[in-house]
């Protein structure tokens, strides 16, 4: 028999690209990664403590992989994983003290192995949130018929966007509307374009935090409740979100532009034969209207 | 009051209408009525108003004439002169019959269009009531472009009414009744008679021949249906019956038929048989005989019957093809059907080819016959990959930086523990809610309100009529242009005098009527901003055409 209860699913996916963090670091700016994770670890406790069918998952984007946090692969609620400090000593309910060690370990873990290759510097955003559909997909599976689950991605994103991503993003976007999961955004340091259009499909809340220090208190503000009650909230209203296309040719934002009717690849100019999938193409010219000779009134 | 000159046609006396007693009096124009002792009419109509008359049937007691006109409304006058009622009400009837139809005007077809059209769409209405009644149009303007539409469509739909087939009982459905001593009645209606034409064009021959030259059409009738031809069993008799010949023509047709066969090479009718299982269990060996002469009285007689039923049902799937051809085509064309046939081997092979077609092939099977399409041929494809991110200048960090930033990151991640207690100041939070609340830094958007939460909906529903009488009357202000003809000149020029006229009527009274409401949103601004386009362009057009003609 199916409980009644709904469970809340909240995916935390924290962009922890090394390069962007290692250089606010040198930068000596307040927020490291450190209390980034801190922030983010008190979101996750405040989430499973508002309510005990919660659930928790926290997927670190790097630029080599994506990197589960919690739950841990090998994890088991009544398994003792760590012998050493699983009972800690300030009476916290076992399970976020179980979450905070084992997010803690794995982003040490990330951290050590992290090794410069070279190919790429861009945080794999696209991939994680894959991958944070395909987790809500097998939780959602592993309960019972009946047993409503609702899910919501929440995105901290620290470097910028990557061009390269745009296809896989919009494929993640539009399979998780179709799910009906949320994607939300807290966006640290620059304006990302795909997140805004992912929180406007999806639904969710995208923020740009002006004090990068109190991000705690804006992922408990903003963040922390669920879709049912933000209608009951007063919360920053949803940005104007910038549709416009690009142009192929030199990638501008333009608001009218030519589309080629064979392959849809936008211009900014008419040009007579499409560069893409070379059709030529005419145009009508405007019919020259000879000039009628006018004779001149000589003044008398 | 009657006008002395005009003409009266037809006094009829003791009509009542509405339970009042009085005199009805058709004259040249119209028909009226006035009550009994009274000078004055208290009912009158123009032919030219009224759509049509109704009379209640002949076996009712009341004798009544109903006058129904365009807008609707009826009128009813019961005759009730004792001795004449329904003498006069004929007369009446037949005079508006001849009167009627010279005053009915075509326009009238129209004006119903109209009226239909408004009460469907009522949009449509809201935007006459609009536009028409309070005069900035005239009604011509605004049917100008609206009937032309519906004019087009009708021809074409009535030409294409399906033909009505002749239904296999036709026959049956006459129905004899009995007529009191020992004779027969038939009831033939034209529909029965047409059929009985369709299906056996010999009676018809038989009957262009005979009728009127030799007999009436009654006794024609008659003697078809005396005649052993109607009859159920054919004996040949003879040489009298006018309708022998039509017999021996039939069985002829018959018997090619057979011959004939159907077309269908899937079916295969001659192994149908009446196969019985004799005594033994079907272990008979004697072969049951189809020669004619073993036959007992009763199957030949039930074999009679059988082959009229056949032919009849032959003849009148025929007639359903041929169509009310004219009868010079009939007997070249699908002549076959009837077993009279001329040209039966032209149409052979498209049936048979047909029936064979069907069989064999399946349609979700064939390969897809699309047009020819050209492949596309994509050069440079990963253009569609790259998302609208403009391509703009990165920061470029060197390798040492990465390679600086990864370290320091490694540096200081080895030894974190989660501070869980120490994660945020009260400042800091304060400020951020501070931020939060409404007023703040990010809440500037959310003071906004909802236009549509601040207007009342009434004001809301008359600006959505303003848009759309605006709309309107810009549509047919820019399809002026280019003015290429005196007559578009004078619409320019008379649809920039609407524009003016509708917002001086409908514009400016909204625009007070809000701002005493104290709505301070602009609500008019975008309605504004149009017209004035409109008038600036007409302005443009105006000074350039003064320009050419000096």
């Amino acid at each position: 028999m199916a409980s009644e209860e709904e469970i809340n699913l909240l995916v935390i996916v924290v962009d922890v690209n090394p390069i962007w963090w290692g250089q606010q670091a040198q930068r000596a700016t307040e927020l490291t990664l450190s209390k980034c994770l801190d922030a983010v670890m008190v979101l996750g406790n405040s989430h499973m403590a508002m309510s005990r069918t919660n659930k928790l998952s926290v997927i670190a984007s790097h630029f080599e992989d994506s990197h589960f946090l919690y739950p841990g692969k090998s994890w088991r609620m009544g398994d003792s994983c760590g012998d050493d400090a699983s009972s800690s000593g300030d009476g916290k309910y076992e399970l976020l003290a179980v979450a905070n060690n084992l997010i803690a370990e794995e982003i040490r873990k990330v951290m050590s192995k992290t090794e410069v290759r070279g190919n790429s510097t861009d945080t794999l955003l696209a991939g994680t949130l894959a991958k944070a559909l395909c987790y809500i997909n097998r939780v959602s599976k592993e309960f019972e018929v009946g047993q409503e689950i609702k899910s919501r991605i929440l995105v901290i994103k620290a470097a910028e966007d990557c061009a390269r991503q745009y296809m896989n993003f919009m494929n993640v976007i539009f399979a998780a509307q179709k799910q009906n999961i949320l994607i939300d955004a807290c966006v640290l340091d620059s304006d990302s374009g795909l997140l805004q259009q992912a929180c406007d499909i999806t639904g969710g809340l995208y923020l740009k935090i002006p004090q990068k220090v109190a991000l705690a208190q804006y992922l408990l503000w903003v963040f922390l409740p669920d879709s049912e009650q933000r209608s009951q909230l007063v919360l920053p209203p949803p940005a104007h979100v910038d549709y416009r296309a690009a142009c192929f040719c030199h990638r501008n934002l333009i608001e009218i532009g030519y589309v080629c009717s064979v392959c849809l690849s936008i211009f900014c100019n008419f040009s007579p034969i499409c560069t893409t999938c070379e059709t030529a193409f005419k145009i009508q010219l405007p019919q020259m209207v000879k000039p009628k000779k006018k004779k001149l009134k000589q003044p008398t | 009051m009657a006008a002395l000159s005009e003409e009266v046609l037809l006094v009829v006396k003791k009509v009542r209408q509405r339970k009042q007693d009085g005199t009805l009096y058709l004259m040249a124009e119209r028909i009226a009525w006035g009550p009994e002792g009274k000078d004055r009419f208290t009912v009158s109509h123009l032919y030219a108003d009224t759509r049509c008359q109704k009379i209640s049937p002949d076996g009712k007691a009341k004798i009544q004439l109903q006058l129904v006109l365009h807008t609707g409304e009826s009128t009813t006058f019961h005759f009730s002169n004792d001795s004449s009622a329904l003498k006069d009400r004929d007369a009446a009837k037949e005079l508006l019959q001849q009167l009627l139809p010279k005053f009915k005007k075509k326009a009238n077809k129209e004006l119903e269009e109209k009226n239909r059209m408004l009460q469907e769409d009522p949009v449509l209405f809201q935007l006459y009531k609009d536009l028409v009644v309070s005069q900035v149009i005239s009604a011509d303007e605004f049917w100008a472009n609206r009937l032309g539409d519906t004019n087009h469509a009708d021809p074409s739909l009535s030409n294409n009414k399906q033909e009505v087939g002749i239904s296999g009982a036709f026959l049956a459905d006459i129905r004899p009744q009995t007529d009191g001593c020992n004779g027969l009645r038939y009831n033939l209606t034209a529909d029965i008679i047409e059929s009985i034409f369709r299906t056996y064009p010999t009676v018809k021959e038989k009957y262009c021949e005979n009728v009127p030259h030799n007999l009436t059409e009654k006794e024609f009738w008659t003697r078809f249906f005396q005649s052993h031809y109607f009859h159920r069993d054919r004996i040949n008799t003879g040489t009298q019956d006018i309708f022998s010949e039509c017999a021996k023509q039939d069985e002829q047709g018959l018997k090619s038929m057979v011959v004939q066969g159907v077309k269908n090479p899937l079916v295969d009718l001659l192994s149908l048989e009446d196969k019985t299982l004799d005594e033994g269990y079907g272990v008979c060996t004697t072969l049951p005989s189809t020669s004619n002469s073993n036959r007992s009285v009763k199957e030949s007689s039930n074999s009679a019957i059988i082959k009229r039923f056949n032919h009849h049902s032959a003849m009148v799937l025929a007639a359903g093809s041929r169509k009310g051809e004219t009868p010079a085509n009939q007997a070249s064309e699908t002549s076959n059907t009837d077993g009279n046939s001329r040209d039966s081997v032209f149409f052979q092979p498209p049936v048979k080819k047909v029936k064979l077609k069907e069989a064999i092939e399946y349609e979700d099977l064939q390969r897809e016959n699309r047009p020819k399409t050209v492949a596309l041929n994509l050069k440079k494809s990963d253009r569609y990959a790259h998302g609208p991110v403009p391509l703009q200048s990165q920061q470029y960090t060197t390798s040492q930086d990465i390679i600086n930033s990864v370290n320091y990151i490694q540096h200081e991640m080895v030894n974190y523990k989660p501070n869980l207690t120490q994660v945020l100041s009260s400042t800091t939070a304060s400020s951020a809610i501070a931020a939060l609340s409404s007023g703040g830094v990010l809440m500037q958007a959310a003071t906004q309100q909802a236009i549509n939460q601040m207007v009342p909906s009434e004001v809301q529903g008359e600006l959505k009529h303003l848009y759309a009488a605006a709309g309107e009357l810009l549509r047919h202000f820019w399809s002026c242009f280019p003015v290429n003809t005196p007559f578009m000149e004078e619409k320019v020029t008379k649809m920039k005098s609407n524009l003016e006229r509708f917002q001086m009527t409908k514009l400016c009274p909204f625009q007070e009527k809000i701002q005493r409401q104290y709505l301070s949103t602009n609500l008019t601004g975008h309605l504004e901003e149009m017209l004035q386009t409109a008038y600036s362009k007409f302005h443009i057009w105006q000074t350039r055409r003064m320009l050419r003609k000096t």
